[in-house]
């Protein structure tokens, strides 16, 4: 349906938010992410139905659909957090489940998922120390994304005093401290306030012009607006796969509410 | 009160408790299971006890009578075979070395011409004649000699009364093996202390393991490079120093609070216990791997919990369990830890006579680092 704005090897790469180049190493695929006829059943319940993505990298990708359409079961798959029942996925260029591309992954749960009985330095630390990263390191990174995710008051709080949407920004924050290459987030934005929300926004920006690529699930349709391409999926089936304009476009609607909408009466019907 | 608020409440919980139909099912099956093995493994009384005996008698023929009699005889003849079972050795320091290794609770010595003498003696109580039983016993485990000395003393009275000569033997049983002084609570303290600690630590895994799955941080641990091995042994490493700080805590006050005996050392009975505390926190790592909520893994406790309760030796010994429900004793890792912990602080055992209970505390506890290291590879998101 369209091309992404991924980055090409070799070519001139922004400074990611660190300051620092962002290698790309990877020229086996030009895909981020690909799902083959992906399927996962939950018992009886088809949380995936032949899902089938290609996501380009360096760009940010949505990964559109009501709740319980499957988004977060495509991205649990993608991680390695579970093996669908058929069909296959790769990630930069590695057909997943694998251990080793675990490194350039970085995964945000739709959960809050942190040791609220750590502080947010010693989440981010945690982290910092899994992925094998100097003391040093994990600082410097750490002083960035707390700035970023406008926490630094709260660095030494634990996290069970801090509210959910702090909660949410700890997570981010953690599933980047990294650097990975790959960022899978699930619904990042929820309990977030509209002043963060579009600071977030800038910051995957920044980040998808270093050449990270973005895979973001959300149920917020505005959201869209912000991604390069969006996939629409409803009961576990893609319906649509494009840039938010085409979408609209091919739909003859104005938002990406009603394209939905009109999409799924047409697949009620086919 | 609001009645209907608080039957809402109510079909709640049975809500919830229906809904996860493993955790319902080991909350049924544990009361029973738990008589089950009550019924068959107490059955109210000690028995099945190994005793050597050193008979030095070899009878007396009566005059005018040709029949020889052995009182001895008669009286082992008489010992409730279910209660006791009799191991003749040669030599006093034969029996005692019997007890020493575990093998027996205590020596009944009949002394030489001990009928002849009972005999005699009958006919005239003024003379000077060994008629006594000398009973050694193995005294740290008070039930155990308590029972052996009923045992031996009703046969006593049983085979004179046969014979005509009551009142006549006497039985002495003020010797000790080991225990001189040992007390219910001497007894009973390793045991519990081991027991206590093996709970509180299995808990403590279990509640932390569980919380991580329900936040959700465990799965994302699982899209770090870490390994489940490293996962485990991480936390084994931890959990393990909380373990011995427990366990430590526990023996000084026991020992120099309240003045528990401690006849062998001190550092060797810490061991028994810190590397029970190790052993119990790996089940509890497999058991919550295991688990997918809370409910499970806590009801995972009472089958943990009760069978090793009635099992490991605390209040009666293995040998006296039945045959065919001991070998459940032997899979039960405290069995081990109780024995041990009594051995080094009732009976004064040192490494060389426990180094075989701590192996075997040892293996277990690998046996479930690496079972639990393949259960959290398997389990996802």
């Amino acid at each position: 349906m369209d091309k992404g704005s991924g980055l090409e090897t070799g070519a001139t790469l922004p400074r990611s938010p660190t300051g620092k180049r962002t290698p790309m190493r990877d020229v086996r695929t030009e895909y981020a992410a690909e799902t083959k006829n992906l399927t996962m059943l939950f018992g009886k319940f088809k949380a995936l139905d032949k899902l089938s993505l290609r996501i380009q990298k360096g760009i940010i990708y949505g990964l559109l659909g009501p709740n319980g359409a499957g988004k977060t079961t495509a991205v649990k798959i993608l991680c390695g957090l579970l093996t669908p029942t058929d069909g296959q996925a790769y990630v930069l260029g590695t057909k997943v489940p694998n251990r080793n591309i675990l490194p350039q992954i970085g995964y945000m749960p739709q959960e809050t998922a942190l040791y609220v009985e750590l502080s947010v330095h010693q989440n981010m630390e945690l982290f910092g120390e899994l992925y094998g990263m100097t003391s040093k390191k994990i600082t410097e990174k750490e002083d960035e994304l707390l700035r970023f995710v406008a926490l630094e008051k709260w660095k030494h709080s634990p996290v069970a005093n801090l509210s959910g949407g702090m909660r949410h920004r700890t997570s981010l924050a953690c599933s980047m401290i990294h650097e990975p290459r790959l960022l899978l987030l699930d619904e990042p934005t929820v309990g977030v306030d509209p002043e963060l929300r579009s600071a977030f926004w800038q910051y995957f920006n920044a980040l998808r012009q270093a050449g990270v690529t973005i895979i973001i699930t959300t149920h917020y349709m505005d959201e869209a607006q912000h991604c390069d391409k969006i996939g629409l999926v409803r009961q576990g089936r893609l319906i649509a796969d494009g840039t938010p304009r085409q979408i609209m476009k091919e739909t003859k609607t104005t938002n990406l509410e009603d394209a939905f909408l009109a999409l799924s009466r047409g697949q009620e019907t086919s | 009160m609001n009645i209907k608020r608080t039957l809402a409440i109510t079909k709640k919980t049975f809500r919830g408790i229906w809904s996860d139909k493993a955790a319902l099912m080991l909350l049924l099956v544990t009361p029973a299971l738990s008589i089950v093995v009550f019924a068959f493994g107490f059955g109210g009384d000690v028995s099945h006890v190994r005793v050597a005996v050193v008979n030095q008698d070899q009878g007396y023929q009566i005059p005018p009578s040709r029949v020889r009699v052995s009182i001895s005889g008669a009286i082992l003849a008489n010992l409730d075979s279910k209660v006791v079972e009799v191991d003749e050795v040669a030599t006093e320091a034969e029996g005692v070395k019997l007890v020493k290794s575990a093998d027996a609770y205590g020596v009944i010595v009949f002394p030489k011409d001990f009928t002849r003498n009972v005999y005699e003696k009958s006919l005239d109580p003024s003379l000077s004649l060994d008629t006594t039983i000398r009973v050694k016993l193995d005294k740290t485990n008070v039930n155990v000699a308590g029972v052996i000395r009923e045992a031996i003393g009703d046969a006593l009275v049983g085979a004179s009364a046969s014979m005509g000569v009551e009142g006549t033997a006497t039985l002495d049983t003020s010797d000790a093996i080991y225990g001189e002084d040992a007390t219910m609570r001497d007894f009973f303290l390793p045991a519990i202390a081991t027991y206590i600690l093996y709970i509180e630590t299995f808990l403590m895994v279990v509640q932390a393991f569980v919380g991580q799955r329900i936040s959700g941080s465990l799965a994302r641990l699982q899209v770090t490079p870490l390994r489940p091995s490293e996962f485990v042994v991480g936390n084994a490493i931890a959990y393990s120093v909380l373990g011995l700080m427990q366990a430590a805590i526990m023996l000084t006050f026991s020992v120099y609070v309240f003045g528990i005996a401690c006849e062998g050392s001190m550092l060797l009975a810490f061991l028994v216990i810190g590397v029970l505390a190790v052993m119990s926190l790996s089940l509890g790592m497999v058991l919550s791997s295991l688990a997918r909520r809370s409910e499970q893994a806590l009801a995972s406790l009472s089958i943990v919990a009760l069978p090793s309760f009635l099992l490991c030796g605390m209040f009666w010994p293995v040998e006296a369990i039945p045959t065919w429900l001991r070998p459940l004793s032997y899979v039960v890792p405290n069995t081990y830890a109780i024995n041990a912990a009594r051995d080094v602080m009732l009976q004064g055992w040192g490494i060389g006579q426990i180094w075989l209970e701590l192996v075997v505390l040892a293996a277990f506890t690998v046996f479930f680092l690496a079972l639990s290291t393949v259960s959290l590879g398997r389990v996802k998101g």
